[in-house]
């Protein structure tokens, strides 16, 4: 015997019995769109609906039944007291083709209301929270340093109309770099508290601009060290003259580190970022004192040596 | 305004139009959205109706029908789920070859272009964003109907997989159509480009029977148009020998510098 199938489409949901498929009738989980797409997202014990648990009850005893989204099967479990399983690839199939179409206006704001919620909830991530801003922090440093380059080359002569746009020129120079000052301490506390152990390996700003450069803190942890050291550099690896630099560049104390010696530098403090990372991520525990020494006998080392 | 003497329908596709310039085919599709343009992309008035220029560099669909795609395209009333949307540029094209009865489920997972995808969905009434990741297709099983057709542009190692995965989930089964745009250099470099293609085609025809691949060089380097009639099939049939499928210029294999 073919198991009961429900399956969702849409903000619908449906249940097929057995062969052939029988529709016991669209669920609509709610009217209004963005209610129904909070409950799809959910899809608690709470959020199945009386109709279904109804029209559950007068199937035989015997019946085995089946559910999917998985997340579905779950709650629809936790209200029947009894184990819901997933499909087979054949019975969801054939289900879905069971099932009728949504109403397309109804589709398309059940769709725009659920992709804003999860939108909504992706950003609010403390990670994507940190990929923004350091992003955004990057990008008003770059504008603070060309403002400042032209404002230098800028001639003006005193009771002028050009004086008076220095002024007004100094005054939005002034905005920007507060915005820029602003946005750094953010940045710098968002990595202190996601990355600590990177941020105290390599400074917590060149920290958040390896998240963002990754992509993410989990995308960075599974990085090797090689490509941690290139994140973000804007040469192409190549054989022959590659570069040795990313973001990496403007770590901390790779400036008390010889000009000849600061590629060698650059492996070390790679290596040592993906272990702290990974820390971060899997580990959880406070290695900064460990990488911070490490890291210092290293720049020390790299002082002293001869070429 | 255009008097629209040189526009003709692309052969099996009515909202696609091509014109015959001096050098090359010039590609537009029937809006079924409304001004502003999408992705800064040039729109032309004919006979009441608008179109958006498809331009191969921007889009690999595009690319493909200028370099000689002899497959179905997708046509209209049909629903297609459309994986790696980015922030919708090609997927706002096939939203208007399958006009307004039909549908696009266009799934992305990075959440940028997501913000850009959702927002051009808000004036393209045909186009359904699904947040999600296109390796999990049960995640969004619930969200997509049977689909006449599956359209993939996703940058990984394992593209084909992912594809096959949703083909047989989500297709409405024998003669749905399979496009794969196949990016060959996120495919590891244990193999040419060529054998990148070759192996994915070998890959494809367990499933689907193949249209005939076709490069898209030299507007995508090392890309290929892929895809295909669902339903366990015939051989690979043979190719017209007076379109390339390899790459021009370059050897594969070799660095560029």
């Amino acid at each position: 015997m073919r198991p009961t199938l429900v399956v969702g489409n849409g903000p619908a949901l449906f249940l097929s019995g057995t062969d052939p498929v029988r529709l016991l009738g669209p669920f609509p989980l709610d009217s209004d769109p963005k209610q129904a797409a909070t409950r799809f997202e959910s899809m608690g014990r709470s959020d199945v609906p009386t109709r279904l648990l109804s029209a559950l009850e007068s199937l035989p005893a015997g019946a085995s039944l089946v559910a999917s989204p998985p997340r579905l099967a779950r709650a629809i479990s936790e209200c029947v007291g009894r184990p819901v399983g997933t499909p087979t690839l054949e019975d969801l199939r054939r289900g879905r083709r069971a099932v009728p179409l949504p109403e397309a206006a109804v589709e398309r704001r059940f769709f725009l209301a659920l992709g804003h919620l999860r939108l909504e909830r992706a950003l609010r991530a403390p990670e994507e929270v940190l990929i923004t801003l350091a992003r955004e922090e990057e990008r008003v440093e770059r504008s603070v340093g060309r403002e400042a380059r032209a404002a230098d080359s800028f001639v003006s002569v005193p009771d002028s109309p050009l004086d008076l746009h220095l002024a007004a020129w100094d005054r939005a120079r002034g905005a920007l770099g507060d915005l820029e000052e602003a946005l750094r301490r953010t940045v710098e506390k968002e990595a202190k508290t996601q990355v600590p152990n990177l941020s105290a390996l390599v400074g917590p700003r060149v920290a958040a601009r390896l998240v963002a450069a990754a992509g993410g803190v989990g995308a960075l942890a599974r990085m090797p060290a090689s490509r941690i050291q290139l994140l973000g550099s804007r040469r192409r690896p190549s054989p022959d003259r590659g570069p040795r630099f990313g973001v990496i560049y403007r770590a901390d104390r790779l400036v008390d580190v010889p000009i000849g010696r600061r590629g060698a530098y650059a492996r070390t403090l790679a290596a040592l970022a993906a272990i702290a990372v990974r820390v971060d991520v899997h580990g959880h525990r406070d290695i900064s004192a460990e990488l911070v020494a490490r890291r210092d006998r290293r720049v020390e080392a790299l002082r002293r040596r001869r070429r | 305004m255009r008097t629209g003497r040189n526009f003709r329908p692309v052969a099996g596709s009515p909202r696609l139009l091509e014109v015959a310039r001096a050098e090359r085919r010039e590609l537009w599709t029937e809006a079924v959205g409304d001004l502003p343009p999408v992705y800064g992309e040039r729109w032309t008035d004919l006979e009441d109706r608008r179109y958006r220029i498809f331009e191969p560099a921007r889009s690999k669909l595009a690319a493909a029908v200028v370099r000689g795609w002899t497959g179905d395209l997708p046509a209209p009333g049909e629903r297609w789920l459309y994986l790696g949307a980015a922030s919708g540029t090609t997927a706002s094209h096939i939203a208007d070859l399958v006009g307004p009865e039909g549908r696009v489920y266009a799934v992305e997972r990075s959440v940028r272009p997501f913000a850009r995808l959702l927002s051009l969905s808000e004036r393209w009434p045909n186009l359904r964003p699904v947040l999600g990741d296109a390796r999990d297709p049960l995640a969004y099983a619930a969200l997509v109907p049977p689909a006449a057709g599956v359209y993939a542009d996703i940058a990984q190692a394992d593209q084909l997989e992912i594809v096959l995965r949703n083909a047989e989930l989500l297709l409405r089964g024998d003669g749905a159509r399979v496009l794969v745009a196949l990016k060959t250099a996120s495919m590891g470099r244990h193999r040419s480009a060529t054998g990148h293609r070759e192996s994915a085609e070998a890959t494809l025809a367990n499933e689907v029977a193949l249209y005939p691949s076709v490069t898209l060089e030299p507007f995508h380097r090392g890309h290929f148009m892929l895809g295909g009639r669902w339903g366990r099939a015939s051989k690979v049939p043979a190719r017209d020998p007076s379109r390339p499928t390899t790459p021009l210029g370059r050897r594969p294999g070799r660095r560029a510098r």
